[in-house]
């Protein structure tokens, strides 16, 4: 994120109060002391979230104390998982499923025969969102009385 | 060192064999070292000046001996102080632990080390059973328990004493690890597979016990309270077998560069389930090999590989031994 700090002793400080207040890891600041505007000096912050709404809760405390956010953007860190489901699987229903915090890259299946059906599925999901997107695919496992084969770090 | 043997099947008759080659290494350790008395669950041998270990490994059945009693039974052997060690190989029991759990009970009581690769009384009673041994200031060794040869326990014990671990993860059955290596290898169906595995003998007639992840369950529980120091019990493992297995799912899985592996693991959670295991990871091996994923804080990552359930177990029960001989018998180191 970008924000506006007045050109006076203290402001930095004052600003990375919020942050680490909300878990937030420091990785980068740099100042643009060059680019000084009616005192005040646009300054780049990288930091890493536990959480997005670590990230949020930060970005408004930071408008509260009254620290202009002039630009802010997310890098998610996300994992590829590859796992597979095979039994009494209705496939329209895993697709058709919100599983949160996850994007499906492919899905292959095996030749379908009634009643069993494997198929292999490869998303892409949010470190921080793996955990519920395992617990909401063993529940439709389990729904749809199917097995679930995750990856054996999970 | 006085040793009964308490078991003469499969892995009792090997450890008798084992010991026959492997006798001038134990003297060499302590020179008393003898064994006293073998007993099966009609009978027993027993000589206060040792039994003539050729005449032992030549037998198929204790009763074959001409000095074959059937007067007691083997937990009144152990209760009458003949020896100093047991070594309890006989059948695992995971309902309640019998005839095992009486005769750990009753040597550990009096004094008596125990070396075992029962399961059952390890399962069902991990904590009484070490709390015994701790109180009465004997030894109780489980090496082939769990895993066959693979020497984890006694790994984590010497090896990484300064070491926080993290998490176990493994292969624990050897016949499930055959019958997933035969769908992926030769691409043939889970009932071929187990047939195929019955009649090689590698899968019992009921198969159960192993294709129900029950087997790989109970070694859950003796990692879990022996290496992390839980108190767990065999209903505490999350358990799903290979029966849902197909060979659509192997395929796929194969096409992806996986291995479908039945998996136990000691995590914050106790579980065994199918896994998909990438194919070049150290912990993806093949056959009726078993493989042990150990993860730590500061050594981070060690894969242990070897032989599971067979007469490979006898290496690490004689290990154990030899542990108990070294540590009990200082003085005859020098003969």
């Amino acid at each position: 994120m970008t924000i506006a700090l007045a050109d006076k002793p203290g402001q930095l400080l004052k600003a990375l109060e919020p942050i680490a207040k909300n878990g937030g890891n420091i990785i980068s600041i740099v100042h643009e002391r060059d680019k000084l505007v009616e005192g005040y000096v646009p300054v780049s912050v990288v930091v890493d979230f536990p959480l997005r709404e670590n990230y949020m809760n930060a970005v408004n405390e930071l408008k509260n104390l009254g620290i202009v956010v002039v630009t802010s953007s997310e890098i998610v860190e996300k994992v590829r998982l590859t796992l597979i489901l095979t039994g009494n699987v209705n496939l329209l229903e895993v697709v058709k499923s919100k599983i949160r915090d996850a994007e499906i890259i492919s899905l292959e299946t095996s030749t379908i025969k009634p009643n069993e059906v494997s198929f292999k599925l490869e998303a892409e999901v949010s470190v921080h969102g793996v955990h519920k997107f395992v617990e909401e695919l063993k529940k439709i496992a389990s729904e749809q009385d199917a097995l679930l084969i995750l990856p054996f770090h999970l | 060192m006085r040793l009964l043997i308490v078991g003469f099947g499969f892995l009792g008759k090997s450890l008798v064999k084992a010991i026959r080659n492997k006798i001038d290494l134990l003297k060499s350790v302590d020179h008393n070292f003898k064994i006293i008395g073998v007993a099966d669950s009609k009978g027993y041998l027993y000589s206060s000046k040792g039994l003539i270990i050729e005449e032992l490994s030549a037998l198929n059945r204790l009763s074959e001996h001409k000095e074959y009693k059937t007067s007691e039974t083997a937990a009144e052997l152990i209760s009458k102080d003949l020896c100093d060690i047991i070594v309890e190989v006989t059948p695992t029991n995971i309902i309640n632990g019998e005839p095992g759990l009486t005769h750990i009970t009753q040597a550990l009581k009096n004094g008596i080390h125990v070396v075992t690769a029962n399961k059952g009384p390890l399962v069902l009673a991990f904590k009484q059973l070490t709390s015994l041994a701790e109180k009465n200031g004997c030894d109780l060794l489980y090496e082939g328990t769990v895993a066959g040869a693979i020497p984890v326990f006694s790994l984590v014990r010497e090896c990484l004493q300064g070491d926080k671990i993290v998490k176990l993860s493994g292969i624990l059955n050897g016949t499930v690890n055959y019958i997933l290596s035969r769908m992926h290898f030769e691409e043939i169906s889970f009932e071929i597979a187990l047939k195929e595995a019955q009649e090689r003998g590698i899968a019992e007639k009921d198969p159960s016990y192993d294709i129900d992840g029950i087997d790989a369950a109970c070694k859950v529980v003796i990692l879990a309270n022996a290496i992390m120091g839980r108190n767990a019990k065999l209903q505490d493992v999350e358990r799903i077998g290979i029966r849902g297995i197909t060979q659509e799912a192997i395929s796929l899985a194969k096409k992806a560069n996986y291995a479908i592996k039945l998996i136990g693991t000691v995590d914050k959670k106790l579980e065994v389930s199918p896994k998909l295991v990438p194919i070049n990871h150290p912990l993806c091996v093949h056959g009726t090999l078993n493989a042990i994923h150990i993860q730590t804080d500061l050594a981070k990552e060690i894969t242990l590989v070897g032989h599971g359930a067979g007469k490979e177990t006898v290496s690490a029960i004689l290990n154990d031994l030899i542990t108990i001989l070294k540590k009990r018998s200082p003085e005859d180191k020098n003969p």
